[in-house]
């Protein structure tokens, strides 16, 4: 940890005494930061080269009713080229909820701030575009403060939809006579989910989009401070409900993480394995609809047999095909069934023929790579300026991932490459998902020949459910059983947080709890949050049907993005 | 359209005739009845669905789309992403607040007759979502004519969905063809 | 990150063959021909499942809908203890308790007077399962449902309660004791009827 204090007492030298204060302990290095400071200190993190946070993970609020200071504004920044994590805290006062923003530094703060303004009132000074972002326009208050009630809801009349102040401005002059609005969505056939792109063309060309999200806005963050921290687990599987088991097992992490438990191996190891499964469904769902809205049906009519047959080791595992609910706190919720290792055996030899199958329809095939070469290509600084993690990031060409850099449930061990592009662009992003699955059908042929007897779930009575034979039996078990089933695990008061690599890239958690049974606030990192944030610059000066092609490559799921 | 929580009300059409059980043979009003029920048999073997898919039951939605369910069996497989040309909508997934507008003017765009599904229990009540943000239920704001549990319903329950809703075309028992039942009725 | 983790896939450039395009159409034809005829004559690659005549083959986990189990007489094994309510993220269970005059020990004083789930809110987690301390509720295989009415799915213990023997009953996710009793077999199995 030399590296670490040599850092922060850089930093602190670099600011007059009580702005810029270390909080001890916690996971990672955390700051507490005065918010005069904030804009000064963003700048020094980014460019000071033994710092290098280059990476603007999360920015959120919280809300603390008792404090003198009631909100807090969070950020997570990383850097590439180091280990090194850090955390800034800002609070800030009810009377005057103002920070500035870090926009003009990390443009990845464009949109977090705008969450954190929409779900807290704090409002970011020097935000260009500071507006609600996930509630609607008639929405009244502020839904994450903790006097707003749960189930408050505010109807929207359709006359009061949101539509962008330029786009009823009139641009047309002598070259330029055929410029229109057009709505792409908020349901249209290309739009995965609910999203919504007001576009302005001149002809066919994009001259100017924004992008307004919200409409899958389930309140994950809300219900989540009113259950249990077990309960929570069906909510985090319907946040990428495309590869369901990750949001699990990142959750899981994250909460075992501030218990200081650790799952048993035999549970690592399942979870590693059906992980890796579920970002192959994942990669299957994302390729196949973006080249489905390209006009090639039958690559996704095969590659959906894969997922189909996916689908019944899971359901096989947990009960379910799709929202699973099988990760516990702890380990998970059973064993897997006798004949688990012979099905992903059969797994592993029949989906490579599938994507063999859709690789010599779809790779060299020239007309889909003269739609996608060079469409929405992104730079690797800018790609990383915006915040993008995943196969996104990696298909610009830097090679960033978090089983490789902050390894967890044991992917040091394993022997497996991160396949990186140059390109940038659509068809990079393709290639490094085909290159992806096919490395975690390598990663789970080995974590099957590793998969040891043992038990699934900790022998922890403060933590997981004790055994059902043991609850009908004995009075001490059924005692546990009780307190954890109506008061809910006991997490240690503090915050943390956890992150692991999902499909789309970084899902982390940022978690407080007050040590009570019920989390006090969940934030998620969505990783198409920020992804999804870079659209409507990408997509401006290329055609619709283009903006078509870099939307289904980016994978934006709806349900992690509006949470 | 007006107030978001107003049921649209069917457009009464004109002086068609409505399918009355005490009309006698001979009677002009046979014809026209028949001919309903002949155009109802049409209409249930050929949904056209707009798949309103917002959430993980698009998800499943999907599945139920490819070929292990292939719901051509059924002749429902013409998707449409037009509201036009399209007389079933399968509202599968989270309503929120902020959709809710979208789906009644989708929902008004539907050419008749038209009927709904809805899919999953978010759509049915809100499921889970006990929140600010979400609908519960979209039957506050359209009528629908099938409930599908599950969270995601299995691709079968689906099927059943829609396998019920034709039993509920033939026996002429979906809102529309009730609302178009008691209109004739009233118009008489 | 070190340099012999990565893979690097950069797009290849086209061949002439590949650009001209022609021999390319006919791979891909190839492909399609292949699962096209396969599936003509021998039904290779059909994945078909014909419901409702055939139907596909759950494990015995799977999660649809609740069963009540009974004691040997025929009362429901459920003693009103709320574990499930609280246990159930979603609130559907609705538990009414009263004292039972025929419990002929103290293991069974309460039973339920009224216990409601509504299916159409429940979001089959399985969380109620885990919760109850006597076996009471367990999930079955049913997941074909469908409803016309939101008033038809909420169901009372007359519907929920076990009809028939145990091991009639078609059951799905419970608790285990032992060995996981469901199988995996893939492809995916199918039942005909």
């Amino acid at each position: 940890m030399g590296d670490r204090d040599e850092r922060m007492a850089a930093i602190r030298k670099a600011f007059p005494a009580g702005s810029v204060d270390e909080v001890p302990g916690g996971d990672m290095p955390t700051l507490r930061v005065d918010r005069r400071v904030l804009p000064e200190l963003a700048r020094l993190l980014k460019t000071d080269p033994a710092l290098d946070c280059k990476l603007l993970l999360d920015v959120c609020g919280a809300d603390y009713p008792g404090r003198a200071e009631r909100f807090e504004v969070v950020y997570h920044l990383a850097s590439l080229q180091h280990p090194f994590r850090l955390r800034l805290k800002v609070p800030v006062p009810e009377a005057d909820p103002v920070v500035p923003s870090v926009f003009g530094v990390w443009k990845a703060a464009d949109w977090f701030e705008r969450e954190a303004f929409d779900m807290f009132g704090i409002r970011f000074e020097g935000h260009p575009n500071l507006k609600r972002i996930l509630c609607h326009r008639a929405f009244q208050g502020h839904a994450l403060r903790k006097d707003y009630d749960a189930g408050q809801r505010w109807l929207l009349r359709e006359a009061e939809q949101e539509l962008p102040s330029w786009a009823t401005e009139r641009v047309e002059d002598g070259d330029h006579f055929e410029t229109q609005v057009l709505n792409l969505g908020p349901s249209h056939p290309a739009t995965h989910g609910t999203l919504r792109t007001v576009v302005r063309l001149d002809g066919e060309l994009i001259t100017k989009a924004e992008v307004e999200i919200g409409y899958l806005h389930r309140c994950f963050e809300k219900m989540a401070e009113s259950h249990t921290w077990n309960q929570v687990i069906p909510y985090t599987d319907r946040l990428n409900y495309c590869s369901a088991m990750m949001n699990g097992v990142g959750y899981a992490l994250a909460v075992e993480k501030m218990l200081g438990v650790e799952a048993p191996p035999r549970a690592q190891t399942i979870r590693l394995i059906l992980s890796e499964l579920s970002r192959i469904m994942d990669h299957i769902v994302d390729i196949g609809a973006n080249l489905n809205d390209l006009g090639a049906m039958t690559p996704f009519l095969y590659m959906y047999e894969a997922r189909e047959e996916i689908y019944s080791l899971l359901e096989a595992c947990c009960g379910s095909r799709l929202t699973m609910s099988y990760v516990r706190i702890g380990g998970l919720s059973h064993d897997v069934p006798h004949d688990f290792a012979d099905s992903v055996r059969y797994l592993l030899r029949r989906i490579p023929k599938l994507i063999g199958d859709m690789e010599t329809l779809i790779t060299n095939n020239r007309i889909f790579r003269d739609r996608t070469e060079g469409v929405g290509k992104l730079s690797a600084e800018e790609a990383v300026d915006w915040g993008w993690t995943g196969p996104c990031l990696r298909s610009t060409g830097v090679a960033y991932d978090v089983r490789k850099a902050y390894p967890y449930l044991g992917y040091e061990t394993y022997d497996f490459k991160v396949p990186v592009s140059h390109g940038g662009d659509t068809y990079a992003r393709y290639l490094v998902r085909v290159e992806e699955m096919k490395q975690s059908l390598a990663l789970v042929e080995q974590a099957l020949a590793r998969l040891e007897a043992g038990p699934v779930i900790l022998d922890n009575h403060n933590v997981a459910l004790p055994p059902k034979a043991e609850v009908y039996t004995e009075m001490e078990s059924l005692i546990w059983h009780f307190k954890l089933i109506m008061e809910g695990m006991k997490v240690p008061a503090g915050d943390g947080y956890g992150f692991t690599e999902a499909a789309n890239g970084e899902l982390g958690y940022y978690i407080v709890s007050d040590g009570g049974g019920k989390p006090y606030r969940i934030k998620v990192r969505p990783p198409c949050f920020a992804i999804f944030q870079a659209y409507p610059h990408m997509i401006e000066d290329h055609m619709v049907a283009d903006a078509v092609a870099i939307l289904g490559s980016l994978n934006v799921i709806a349900g992690e993005l509006d949470r | 359209m007006g107030d978001p929580g107003k049921t649209p009300t069917l457009p009464v059409q004109g002086n068609a005739s409505a399918r009355a059980p005490h009309l006698k043979d001979g009677d002009p009003a046979f014809l026209t009845t028949r001919m309903d029920a002949l155009l109802d048999a049409a209409r249930k073997n050929s949904l056209w669905p707009f798949p309103f898919g917002t959430a993980c039951c698009a998800i499943e939605f999907m599945s139920f789309m490819m070929s292990h369910y292939d719901i051509s069996r059924f002749g429902a497989e013409v998707v449409r992403f037009s509201p036009r040309q399209s007389d079933l909508l399968i509202v599968a997934g989270t309503v929120t607040d902020k959709m809710a507008p979208v789906m009644v003017r989708i929902y008004e765009q539907m050419a008749e007759p038209k009927y709904v599904i809805s899919m999953g229990v978010c759509a049915c009540t809100g499921g889970f979502y006990r929140a600010y943000h979400v609908v519960q239920g979209i039957d506050e704001f359209i009528p629908v004519d099938v409930y599908v549990p599950g969270c995601p319903p299995t691709p079968e329950a689906l099927l059943q969905g829609v396998v019920k809703l034709q039993e509920m075309i033939a026996r002429g028992e979906t809102h529309y063809q009730r609302a178009l039942a008691a209109a004739r009725a009233a118009g008489r | 990150m070190k340099s012999d983790d990565v893979v690097v896939c950069d797009p290849r450039p086209l061949t002439l063959t590949q650009r001209f395009y022609l021999v390319e159409v006919v791979k891909g034809l190839a492909v399609t021909l292949r699962h096209f005829l396969g599936n003509l004559f021998a039904r290779k690659y059909t994945v078909t499942v014909e419901w409702p005549e055939v139907k596909r083959e759950y494990s015995e986990r799977l999660r649809g809908r609740h069963i009540l189990l009974a004691k040997p007489d025929g009362s429901p094994r459920c003693v009103a203890c709320y574990m499930c309510e609280e246990a159930c993220p979603a609130q559907c269970i609705h538990i009414e308790a009263e004292d039972d005059p025929t419990s002929p020990s103290i293991e069974y004083e309460k039973r339920p007077k009224v216990f409601t789930i509504d299916l159409l809110r429940c979001v089959y987690c399985g969380f109620c399962v885990d919760a109850c301390p006597k076996e009471a509720i367990v999930m079955s295989r049913t997941h074909e449902m469908a409803f016309g009415a939101r008033e038809e799915a909420i169901v009372g213990l007359d519907e929920l309660m076990q009809k028939g023997p145990y091991e009639q009953l078609d059951l799905g996710y419970r608790p285990y004791f032992g060995a996981p009793r469901s199988k995996i077999e893939l492809p995916i199995p199918v039942k005909a009827r």
